[in-house]
């Protein structure tokens, strides 16, 4: 029975990973289209939200005329469909309707003409029965690799885990156990139905995070089995936080006003646990708060991603930039005075992400980093139990008993489970301090194999290639640089675990998302799973994301008749 | 936007990284993954097990979470060598030899669980015991082992480990089993190398007489002896433990023929008990002159000898020619014979090494109840000490026992080897 468990937990693995990575990498991505620039006999189709006009190949907009500058306006529109051009820069050079254009935009209309240096581009909005047209002739998600079979095959996997579980668990744990999976499965079933009521098909990310959640559910099974029902508990929660977090996302007039107020929570967040950890040796990076502790720093990840995106008008501006920068460098600081460094990298690697999308400059890249290594040295000068950590870095197995202690253990246990494992509850490592969040990735090898350790990070590694195909079709820059900095958190949180765990890299301490114990960090990587459903326009796919034809019937006739002097 | 989704390819930046660290644990795994997998395999196996001498007193017994070896201290001590320990620090025991058989691993199946096993070892630990307390704080080495079955009845090292004590530092080279793991000059017990040599090779050796003033010459080096032997036979020569006489035997037969020999017989090369890697010796391969090949004859010059080896060759002769390798399992079915020599010479050898005790050695007065058969060996090592070997086998078919006593710098073979040898084996003849 066990054999066959093992078996099947594997198969169904590779199955749902095929079918997750065929969906959301290979599926026809058509892009929205919202409305059209005439220039010359050319019609260019707007397939952003955001759009820059420009002579550069990179422009959104080609227009290769004399005197038309790389990046020389932005075109904007808002949730309520109406459309703005920008002189982002403030150089001057763009006209709409003979009204010269500022930095603070000109609303537009459809018919109106864009003059950019005495070239002449027309503005065209898509009238709403074209838009319907338009938006049927876009593939729908899901229509290749129906969801609900790849998430029946997920309730499968779940199965043969509990069945594991009851093979090796104590009987006394055996009905907390089967009550977790079992509402994990009614959960992710639950979500489903939501999805098909509003009318969405795209289940693939959720259904990586599930399976996640489920491996996480696993560990907490076998190391922290008295802790079930708060799993579950933390679980419906995260699920909420998600649902609640991509609903927020809809709106991007809504998600961008809430910049400063995250922001300033989170800052006060971090305050408030610098005041209260008083670390001597290793991170005191949680807050007691009635009995539940919770890590700041996990809720920051998610403020972080909020507050580092931007819409593209606001982009180009200094005081916008260097507000992020401010705020970067006091988190990171603010980590490291805590004594998280692990998650202070996390954040590091983010903002490295996200100051290259925002500026496009590798120079400041470099800068950073430099600037990040001489603040890394003092630290490591500053702190000898840092030191200690690199120094046994790819030494560990000459230190068993000390410095190696964990990491020879997580190595050992995980090379033990061979590609198939010794059956979920009944691997040893568990019971090694912090075995079930730092050296996580080896309790799944030692107890579920190897495979399903790669598969694991292969959901991750699915999930950013699909961020990174889906911002190419975002609606905004917001949701693309958000889905792009909330996966490179994660990614980088998943090398750190992995590979610090594993002896490739220092030894840092840090979560693997979704699988790791840990309330806030469940809480935080289904937060920021929203960023990735916003970023995904597929038609009919996200529930954060409006359907397309439906955004037309917002005030858009109104506006467009009192738009009548455009057409001069 | 295009130019910021251009850029989001950092993010498959760090995603390749990924990919990238994957595939050096993937191949870490497969290079390295079975060291990792069985430094805790205990633990990874949920094996127990115990190790019980042939009497089946405890060694050494073990499960996931406990190490335990035998109750009494004088045991434990006595039996380290045999045992080793659960944290490899003597690497020659049982323990980090059977482990491999206790446990397994495989790419694909991780490792695999063992039954719970019980490891029954042809040791007598009492006899170790009697012949740890019989070196009373010398340093040396003790081994005995049935030749008909190969079966290691004593196996002794000194200084020893006592493995439950965490506290008292333990002595330089404890860890080190004397026996398997090294090398000593073997003096006269040498000898015993040449004679096999000189009855294949010297025709009408045993009706030859050989002279001894005492002294003799190579090339202006000489080789001496404590005193004259005079008129000797080859019987006698070995009995006198003559120098002149081997000396020149080696000589006579040349340095090829001597490598060949002491080559053949195995002194050259490490063996393996119980897949116990043993130390290999050392002998004047590459070219030297007369005097040297005279020397290294008398078992001095850049000779070195484990211990392990010379019980074999013991044991080859005792048993009419044939080795049958050393074990430390009772009823090892898988142990192998050998032929090491013609089945007369070892013959004519065996009897030389009766006469040896009879004639020199004080005989049945010396060694009452024992049917020994034996060689000392008084090795200088250069700075006024000797090695005191002594070692042979009974000729007793009830008690078929080769051995080898070797007590480091502990002066004359007879002496004090000797003496220590006829406790034990009499302890041994008495179990």
């Amino acid at each position: 029975m066990l054999t066959t468990s093992k078996f099947m937990l594997i198969l169904l693995s590779i199955i749902i990973m095929v079918r997750c990575v065929r969906s959301m990498l290979r599926e026809h991505y058509e892009p929205e289209t919202w409305a059209y620039i005439r220039s010359g006999r050319e019609t260019l189709p707007v397939y952003h939200w955001e759009n820059i006009i420009g002579s550069a190949r990179s422009a959104d907009l080609v227009v290769d005329k004399p005197g038309v500058r790389r990046v020389h306006a932005v075109l904007t529109r808002s949730d309520a469909g109406q459309w703005r051009v920008f002189d982002v820069f403030g150089r001057g050079g763009v006209w709409v309707n003979s009204v010269k254009v500022g930095p603070k935009g000109e609303q537009i209309f459809s018919g109106d003409v864009i003059n950019l240096v005495g070239n002449t581009v027309r503005f065209q909005d898509i009238p709403q029965e074209k838009r319907v047209k338009l938006e049927a002739s876009r593939a729908t998600a899901g229509k290749r690799f129906s969801p609900a079979l790849t998430l029946l095959e997920l309730t499968l996997f779940q199965l043969f885990l509990l069945l594991q579980h009851a093979l090796f668990a104590d009987e006394a744990h055996l009905p907390a156990i089967a009550l977790g999976f079992l509402s994990l499965i009614m959960l992710q079933w639950s979500c489903y139905n939501a999805m098909r009521i509003m009318g969405r098909s795209g289940f693939e990310v959720e259904t990586l995070a599930f399976y996640l959640t489920t491996l996480g559910m696993s560990v907490a099974a076998t190391s922290t089995p008295d802790d079930m029902f708060k799993q579950i508990l933390l679980t419906i929660a995260a699920v909420a936080l998600f649902l609640l977090n991509g609903w927020w996302l809809r709106s991007l007039k809504r998600t961008a006003a809430m910049r400063f107020p995250i922001a300033a929570a989170a800052l006060l967040l971090l305050a408030v646990n610098v005041v209260a950890s008083d670390a001597v040796l290793g991170a005191r990076n949680w807050l007691e708060l009635g009995g539940f502790s919770f890590q700041p720093s996990e809720l920051v990840k998610v403020a972080y991603v909020y507050v580092g995106a931007s819409t593209l008008e606001k982009l180009f501006r200094r005081r916008n930039l260097f507000g992020f920068i401010a705020f970067s460098a006091i988190c990171v600081v603010a980590l490291a005075l805590i004594g998280d460094f692990g998650t202070a990298l996390v954040f590091f690697i983010s903002f490295l992400v996200i100051s290259y999308m925002r500026s496009g400059s590798i120079a400041t890249v470099f800068l950073a980093v430099s600037g990040a290594g001489l603040a890394g040295f003092l630290a490591v000068s500053a702190r000898p139990y840092i030191a200690q950590r690199f120094a046994s870095w790819g030494h560990v197995w000459e230190d068993v008993y000390d410095a190696g202690y964990q990491q020879t253990r997580a190595m050992s246990a995980a090379a033990a489970g061979g590609l198939f494992g010794k059956g979920a509850g009944s691997g040893w490592l568990k019971d090694i301090f912090a075995a079930n969040t730092d050296m996580v990735f080896a309790v799944i090898c030692e107890e579920l194999g190897l495979i399903i350790g790669l598969c694991a990070i292969l959901a991750m590694l699915t999930l950013a290639f699909f961020a990174v195909r889906s911002a190419r079709n975002g609606r905004s820059s917001y949701y693309a640089i958000a889905a792009c900095s909330a996966m490179s958190m994660l990614l980088t949180q998943l090398a750190l675990n992995v590979f610090g765990s594993m002896d490739i890299l220092p030894f840092t301490g840090v979560t693997f998302p979704f699988v790791s114990r840990g309330g806030t960090s469940l809480l935080s990587c289904w937060m920021l799973m929203a960023f990735i459903k916003g970023a995904d326009t597929r038609r009919d796919a996200s529930f954060a994301v409006r359907p397309g034809e439906r955004l037309f019937s917002v005030g858009e006739q109104p506006e467009k008749a009192k738009g009548g002097k455009g057409k001069a | 936007m295009k130019k910021i989704t251009n850029r989001a390819v950092s993010v498959l930046l760090i995603a390749a990284l990924v990919i990238v660290g994957v595939l050096a644990y993937v191949v870490r795994y497969v290079d390295e993954g079975e060291d990792w997998a069985l430094y805790f395999s205990r633990l990874n196996t949920d094996a127990t097990g115990q190790v019980v001498d042939r009497n089946g007193v405890v060694l050494a017994a073990f499960s996931p979470t406990e190490n335990r070896f035998a109750e009494d201290r004088a045991t434990r001590v006595a039996n380290y060598h045999v045992t080793g320990d659960y944290w490899g620090r003597s690497g020659t025991g049982v323990l980090s030899a059977f482990w491999y058989n206790m446990r397994s691993f495989n790419h694909i199946y991780g490792t695999t669980r063992s039954s719970t096993g019980t490891l029954q070892l042809s040791i007598d630990a009492r006899l170790n015991n009697a012949a740890y307390n019989n070196l009373i704080g010398q340093k040396g080495a003790i081994l005995i082992c049935n030749y008909k079955t190969g079966e290691m009845l004593c196996m002794v090292s000194a200084p020893s480990v006592d493995p439950a004590d965490a506290e008292t530092e333990p002595e330089d080279g404890a860890f080190i089993n004397r026996g398997l793991s090294s090398t000593f000059v073997p003096g006269s017990i040498f000898k015993l190398i040449i004679a096999a040599a000189a009855i294949e090779n010297i025709d009408g050796i045993s009706h030859r007489t050989f002279y001894c003033e005492g002294v003799t010459d190579f090339a202006g080096v000489e080789v001496t002896c404590p005193f004259e032997h005079y008129s000797q036979t080859f019987e006698q020569a070995l009995a006198n433990s003559c120098n002149v006489a081997f000396s020149r035997m080696a000589v006579q037969m040349g340095q090829d023929t001597m490598v060949k020999y002491v080559r053949d017989f195995g002194f050259l090369d490490g063996h393996e008990l119980n897949g116990i890697k043993t130390a290999a010796g050392s002998y004047p391969t590459e070219f030297v002159g007369d005097p040297e090949l005279g020397w290294s004859g008398i078992g001095q010059s850049t000779d070195l000898i484990c211990p392990f080896s010379m019980l074999r060759y013991v044991s080859a002769i005792a048993n009419g020619g044939v080795l049958v390798e050393p074990t430390l399992l009772l009823n090892d079915p898988d142990v192998k014979s050998v032929r090491l020599m013609q089945a007369s010479t070892a013959e004519t050898l065996a009897q030389m090494m009766s006469f040896n005790v009879a004639y020199s050695y004080g005989g049945s007065e010396s060694f009452p109840g024992l049917a020994l058969c034996a060689k000392t060996g008084t090795a200088e090592i250069g700075d006024g000490t000797s090695h005191a070997w002594f070692t042979g086998f009974l000729n007793d078919e009830a008690h078929p026992y080769a051995f080898v006593f070797l007590v480091e710098r502990g002066g004359g073979g007879l002496t004090v080897a000797g003496r220590i040898a006829y406790t034990v084996l009499h302890s041994a003849v008495r179990s």
